[in-house]
């Protein structure tokens, strides 16, 4: 009886996995595929989308991207660390309804924050501020919850007697939050900060009324491309995008250390 | 002339309308050893919070090293503080949390690793240096929080509880060490706990705290020997507490009659206590002897005779419960060696110095 449950445990397991990993591997398969035509099982298999990636026609928005990212990532860290310290740490007067307030941007569809920031900057004529600024302010808006979220959550598990101790062996407020706080909660405020350099990365609903012509994220450039064409470069691009993220998540948690965090681990 | 190094001058706290400290005075003499002993809610851990700065007064005054302390954050009292639960920083080395206080002060490398040597060697946790907390058994824990404590110098140290998380055999090992640290550093320990034979292990002076207030102070053989109230009787040792009335006789002895069957003893006034406002009086287990034994003793004794009701071996004594007149029992310490004459049921002759029945307020 026991071990049927077992193996039935195994088949849904392998059963959700392929579900998640099946149009993956279709993006996959399709970027080698010589023909225009997306197929499973392509007869050959060619690099040559992967080459057509090498053009200012990917890489700019490429990059632009690449830049709101890590901006977006930085700025709601600091944003979220100092949030959360008032809010969860500090306790500062009403920190229940301001923590509601930081976290209520989630519970907002983002085609509604979009237009929104639209209407507020052409009625403020505020033209000037479309393209990066606009888009990190956006962006921002919609990752604080996030890093606000995490960090708290680190905060909260933080013992407060540490910090007594500290200040009891003469730690100024400054140096306790430098030297005993923040290297707790780095966890934590790496994996929020992770969710946002990945929520900007692949912005779609925010990014799409803020752009400016011509200087595009890279997937609105996909979404435009796609408005004509069909073909394997966009499966290329999934791929080269997927990549690159799945190196940054590497990179975050090489500095962040947050996956002992997540699973319990020692340190 | 001692120094006093830390001195509470009617300090009190309240929460509300509850008062967990109620108006106390102490003087700490520098270089002591001061134990802080009382049941959990006596308001100990209040007091060690105000001495450290993690409380304010609500009115009274502290005074560490002379100076008034109202105002001053806990940074910059420069005491030293040990945890209950050690509090070790999780992210740091042994070497890194013992030189953390030294590293605040802005101290050069040198004079940091200089000073956590030092501290490791007066714990015997030389080599330790960069393990992780984590890595480190309870006793080790605790030797690391005491070396933190120390490392910068701090000319008061005050420990909460310190040694309540060890196993009975460690604990009583640390006691023995701690005793020897602070001699050795010559510093001023001020030890909060609940845990009796710690404080009289360990200490120079005992403060009984009790519903917020000193219910009495003095050497550990003071407490034990001349306890005041029928509180600190029954809180420090083990104690035979009886309901008594006291009359003075004419040759300023004292005879009380105890319990309601009236039972006369003679006994003697400590701690300047009128017999008209003696409540009980308290008889050691251990001064209760048997007649034959208590032959040696060169001073008068109460001779009474006891009928034996139960007897509990606890090894190298036996603690004999004795009916006395049909009313009071007294219970006893009498050696193993005298088993023979114990048994259930039987009578024994007695005798109980006058010296070791002592009046009690309350």
């Amino acid at each position: 009886m026991n071990r049927l449950l077992t193996y039935l445990f195994r088949v849904a397991l392998a059963a959700i996995l392929a579900f998640i990993t099946l149009p993956l591997v279709v993006v996959f398969a399709a970027s080698f595929s010589p023909t225009s035509a997306v197929t499973l099982l392509p007869s050959e298999w060619t690099l040559k989308w992967y080459a057509a990636l090498w053009d200012r026609r990917w890489l700019d928005p490429f990059l632009l991207s690449v830049e709101l990212a890590v901006i977006v990532s930085l700025a709601s860290g600091l944003l979220g660390v100092l949030g959360a310290y008032s809010v969860a740490y500090a306790k500062c007067p009403g920190h229940t309804a301001i923590m509601a307030f930081l976290l209520s941007p989630m519970s907002v569809p983002q085609i509604v924050k979009g237009v929104a920031i639209v209407l507020l900057l052409s009625s403020a004529g505020l033209y000037d501020l479309l393209g990066t600024p606009g888009l990190v302010m956006a962006h921002v808006i919609l990752t604080l919850p996030y890093v606000v979220r995490m960090a708290a959550t680190a905060m909260f598990g933080f013992d407060k007697r540490l910090d007594r101790a500290a200040r009891i062996l003469g730690a100024s407020v400054a140096q306790r939050i430098r030297y005993v706080l923040l290297p707790l909660i780095r966890a934590g405020l790496f994996s929020g900060m992770t969710f946002a350099f990945i929520i900007s990365f692949n912005n779609i609903p925010l990014s799409v009324f803020l752009v400016r012509p011509g200087q595009t994220t890279l997937p609105i450039t996909v979404i435009n491309h796609l408005e004509y064409s069909l073909d394997p470069v966009l499966a290329a691009v999934n791929v080269a995008s997927l990549i690159f993220i799945l190196g940054a998540i590497v990179l975050f948690e090489k500095i962040g250390g947050f996956s002992a965090q997540i699973h319990g681990g020692s340190k | 002339m001692t120094t006093i190094d830390i001195e509470l001058l009617s300090v009190s706290k309240q929460f509300g309308s509850s008062h967990i400290v109620d108006d106390i005075s102490l003087a700490i003499p520098k270089g002591k050893f001061v134990s802080i002993l009382g049941p959990s809610g006596c308001g100990k851990t209040t007091t060690l919070n105000m001495i450290a700065g993690f409380e304010a007064p609500s009115s009274g005054l502290i005074r560490i090293r002379g100076r008034d302390q109202t105002g001053v954050p806990p940074e910059a009292r420069k005491i030293g503080l040990v945890f209950q639960n050690y509090a070790l920083f999780p992210h740091m080395t042994v070497a890194q949390n013992v030189g953390f206080g030294l590293r605040m002060q802005g101290r050069r490398r040198e004079d940091i690793a200089e000073g956590v040597s030092r501290a490791l060697k007066s714990v015997h946790l030389e080599g330790f240096e960069d393990r992780y907390p984590k890595a480190l058994s309870g006793g080790q824990q605790q030797r690391v929080a005491v070396a933190r404590a120390i490392a910068p110098s701090p000319s008061v140290l005050l420990l909460d509880e310190p040694l309540s998380n060890l196993d009975l055999k460690l604990r009583e090992t640390m006691r023995v060490e701690l005793k020897e640290i602070q001699e050795d550093l010559g510093m001023t320990f001020v030890y909060v706990t609940h845990d009796q034979e710690e404080a009289m292990a360990m200490s120079d002076r005992i403060i009984v705290m009790q519903g917020g207030v000193v219910a009495q102070e003095g050497s550990p053989a003071d407490i034990y020997g001349r306890p005041r109230t029928s509180f600190v009787a029954d809180f420090i040792g083990k104690s035979n507490i009886l309901p008594i009335s006291a009359v003075a006789e004419p040759d300023r002895s004292l005879r009380v009659y105890v319990g309601a069957a009236k039972v006369a003893m003679k006994a003697v006034a400590v701690n300047n206590l009128a017999p008209e406002n003696a409540r009980f009086c308290c008889i050691r287990p251990e001064a209760v002897r048997l007649a034959d034994a208590a032959g040696a003793l060169d001073e008068p004794v109460n001779r009474m005779t006891g009928t034996v009701q139960k007897v509990v071996n606890l090894g190298a004594y036996l603690e004999a419960w004795m009916l006395i007149d049909g009313d009071i029992i007294l219970k006893s310490m009498i050696r193993s060696t005298r088993i023979d004459k114990l048994t259930a049921g039987c009578r024994v002759e007695l005798a109980v110095a006058h010296s070791a029945v002592q009046l009690l307020e309350q």
